[in-house]
């Protein structure tokens, strides 16, 4: 017979449960109201507004968006292709950064995490910023800018070497040593698989980064082929209103037939479906890394 | 004492970053113009690649069109050709980026709402003066001279003008079939709309008898200041200047003019045409016409009411949409003024003389303009009985009209229309009777002096005004007053002070009476 649980014990669960219910239900209400409106033929929103059950049922914005499904799939491959080699690589300097950066025995560890410290605190801003990326380094409209400007985040690098160096002693890095190990051994060997909580907690951080990034398209990209995929939906959705702001006074006209409002919710639900069906696999990991990872700090 | 020793290095290695990064972001600056080549020598035995940036989307076809273009170009000019496009998104910010980073590019769109005067005042593109008889003769001729003459800034011609005539004044639309319907007067000036607001508002109470949206300055004030207060343009900062007397400034805001365009709003608000929630709304003007939403708008241009018609024509040919455009009212037209549409060369351009050749191209060559204008014929579009017609339709073609955004290069003589245009060229010539030049869009502003109060002003202006533009505040008088002394603690005294000012030296300049 299990234990009675008290009064107060009930009354919080009651009430956290009910929190947690209204909060998923808030979640979720917003998402139908998308599934909706991609259902739901373009005049009847415009005139009825949203609703959750269509007024007026219509495929027209998916069959709008199959006509040319290689645009879509294609910024979906640029973004595939920048999370997994961003993240990838981001993690192998940031180990590398942080553990280096934990070691005692580096002299000018602490002009160096001075060096990465300042730039959290003061920046070119973005014209420098810009000029630097475009006109000295030539990045622009390439992959590599989508990729380099990510991969070392100062937070991230403070994050990796806090972990290493509260989770590692010294003492290890000297037996090592005296067993006969190099420095990138240690590194490998040592250091590499006893942070793995921190290598998952910083890969979330910065694949989520890569993931949900649309400003370096925006500002360094001008091939439509090399939209990511946030971008080229941002850029779907805004275009029509920004435009039909714009030109009452421009006379500016636009023939080209612009997305209506159902096709911009088809757009978004096929864009975040595929995310969405996979997040329940690897919802597990994410959670482990995060917990690890507010434990640490 | 180690404490302070230590923070004094401190404070030096920061000084010193400092320095350092000051000196090089000198040196991004000065570098830009080492590339300049403004003599109008061009060896055309080097081959070269020229950037040629445009605004909004590309076409899918491009690609298409650019490997055409690009074919033609090697063997006239032995220079190829790279279009690019902003998009919409940030478009302004990109734009800003893209002059002031220096980077080589050789051809940018510029127009008024682009901040062209803005921008050439402040030396971003280059002086095409000397470089138009040498590179682009042919060019030079086709623009008429009173197009390059009021493209001029400080004298010197900055952007090559569009030389296509149309007009964005207002006008009036409106169901004409409601109308007819329950035989209500024909909108010619507020009275009658109001009459006409009216009988929709009684006859079919579900229907908006006027389409709004959020941007209530530009849906209401705008169209309100061009059609009763014939102002010169949409004028900012509460400025008062009229058509007939352009070098008179006078204080709009605050004038008994501004009080019984308030009053209008007011009533139209009671009656219930304007919505409570209108600041809300995000529907387009158009959109909520064609969907049956709403049965007028309250100023659009000839343009726009055309697609709106062909829209119609499709989804519900039972409808019926008229147009009375303002003009007619006020009694004169102000067709686009030439930097409407233009392109011009930056001053970071490694090659300009080529590009302007290359641009003369675009303009003057009857194959290469059909080519941008309107794609590949046969595969994007046809001419049938000299009418262009899309092939298939806006999803499945990949290059629609003008589908390059090509508005700046617009031919007269090779240009091609859709049947349902002949509506809008008749409005045109109409308006051509009654045609006077547009006095206001060559005016440069340039508010670096009071960058702060405009800010503080525009806040205000959200704030305070805007609700009483859309009727929203019950006490009209009180509104306006509490609006008046917010703006004047946000500086509107010294913004109007400068303004009137700047204005003042360019009627001088232009020669305006």
């Amino acid at each position: 017979m299990a234990i009675k649980e008290d009064a107060y014990t009930r009354l919080f669960k009651i009430i956290s449960y009910a929190v947690i219910i209204i909060a998923s239900i808030a979640c979720l209400l917003p998402f139908l109201l998308i599934i909706s409106a991609s259902l739901t033929s373009n005049e009847s929103i415009i005139r009825d507004g949203y609703h959750f059950i269509p007024q007026q049922f219509s495929l027209e914005g998916y069959r709008t968006v199959f006509t040319f499904p290689e645009e879509v799939l294609r910024a979906y491959g640029v973004t595939i292709f920048t999370t997994v080699v961003g993240t990838t690589l981001g993690l192998f300097l940031m180990t590398m950064a942080g553990y280096v950066l934990a070691r005692k025995d580096f002299k000018y560890r602490n002009a160096f995490s001075f060096y990465i410290y300042f730039t959290t605190l003061f920046g070119g801003g973005l014209v420098p910023w810009y000029i630097m990326l475009t006109k000295y380094l030539g990045l622009l409209d390439t992959y590599t800018v989508l990729i380099f400007p990510g991969l070392m985040t100062p937070f991230l690098i403070i994050l990796m070497k806090n972990f290493i160096r509260s989770s590692m002693p010294e003492e290890l890095f000297e037996s090592a040593k005296i067993d006969g190990a190099g420095d990138f051994k240690i590194y490998y060997r040592i250091v590499l698989p006893l942070s793995t909580p921190g290598i998952a907690t910083v890969g979330l951080f910065l694949a989520l980064a890569y993931w949900n990034d649309w400003f370096s398209s925006s500002l360094f990209i001008n091939d439509p082929h090399k939209y990511q995929l946030q971008y080229y939906l941002y850029n779907v959705i805004n275009s029509m209103q920004f435009i039909a702001q714009m030109g009452a006074g421009t006379g500016v006209s636009l023939s080209n037939d612009m997305p209506t409002e159902s096709t911009k919710m088809a757009m978004a639900i096929v864009v975040t479906g595929p995310i969405l069906l996979l997040y329940p696999f690897i919802q597990r990991y994410f959670v482990k890394g995060l917990t690890i990872g507010a434990v640490k700090g | 004492m180690t404490f302070t020793k230590k923070r004094k290095q401190r404070m030096s290695i920061l000084i010193a970053a400092m320095v350092i990064m000051a000196l090089l972001a000198g040196c991004g600056g000065g570098s830009g113009n080492s590339a300049q080549k403004a003599s109008g020598e061009d060896d055309k035995s080097q081959k070269v690649q020229l950037q040629f940036y445009m605004l909004g989307d590309a076409p899918k076809d491009l690609p298409a069109v650019e490997a055409e273009i690009n074919k033609m170009a090697e063997k006239d000019l032995n220079a190829t050709v790279k279009f690019n496009y902003t998009t919409w998104t940030d478009w302004d910010q990109k734009y800003k980026l893209l002059l002031s980073s220096g980077q080589p590019i050789d051809l940018i769109f510029t127009a008024d709402w682009t901040q062209y005067q803005a921008y050439a005042k402040k030396g971003a593109f280059l002086p095409l003066d000397d470089l138009l008889p040498k590179a682009a003769p042919a060019l030079q001729k086709f623009v008429p001279q009173d197009m390059w003459d009021g493209v001029k800034i400080g004298g010197k011609i900055y952007t090559v003008p569009g030389t296509y005539k149309e007009y964005v004044t207002n006008g009036f639309v409106w169901r004409e079939d409601l109308r007819e319907k329950y035989n209500l007067p024909k909108p010619t000036d507020i009275k009658s709309y109001e009459a006409y607001m009216d009988g929709i508002r009684q006859h079919e109470p579900n229907m908006k008898p006027v389409s709004l949206n959020s941007d209530i300055k530009g849906n209401l004030h705008d169209r309100y200041s061009e059609l009763v207060t014939k102002s010169v343009g949409a004028l900012p900062y509460g400025i008062g200047i009229k058509y007939e007397k352009p070098t008179e400034v006078y204080k709009y805001w605050g004038s008994d003019e501004q009080k019984e365009e308030l009053n209008t709003y007011k009533r139209w608000a009671e009656k219930g045409f304007i919505p409570k929630n209108v600041l809300n709304v995000k529907d387009t003007l158009q959109d909520q016409v064609t969907s049956g939403k709403a049965a007028s708008i309250f100023g659009d241009n000839p343009t726009r009411f055309n697609d709106m018609v062909i829209k119609l024509k499709a989804s519900h040919p039972d409808w019926k949409l008229e147009y009375y455009p303002f003009p007619l009212t006020t009694g004169f037209a102000t067709p686009v003024h030439p930097i409407h549409n233009g392109f011009a060369i930056p001053k970071s351009s490694p090659n300009p003389a080529r590009a302007l050749a290359f641009y003369e191209k675009l303009v003057t060559d009857k194959r290469y303009n059909l080519l941008t204008q309107y794609g590949i014929e046969g595969k994007n579009y046809e001419v049938k009985d000299g009418y262009y017609q899309l092939i298939g339709n806006g999803s499945t073609n990949g290059f629609s009209r003008e589908g390059m955004n090509s508005w700046a290069w617009r031919n007269p003589e090779y240009m091609l229309f859709d049947s349902g245009f002949d509506r809008v060229k008749k409005i045109f010539a109409e308006l051509d009777k009654i045609q006077k030049p547009d006095l206001f869009t060559g005016f440069a502003e340039d508010y670096t002096t009071y960058q702060a109060e405009k800010a503080a002003l525009e806040q205000v202006e959200k704030q305070y005004l805007y609700p009483l533009e859309a009727g929203l505040i019950d006490n009209v008088d009180q509104g306006l007053q509490t609006f008046m002394q917010k703006a004047n603690q946000a500086g509107l005294e010294k913004i109007q002070t400068e303004y009137t000012k700047q204005w003042e030296a360019y009627v001088k300049e232009k020669g305006i009476k």
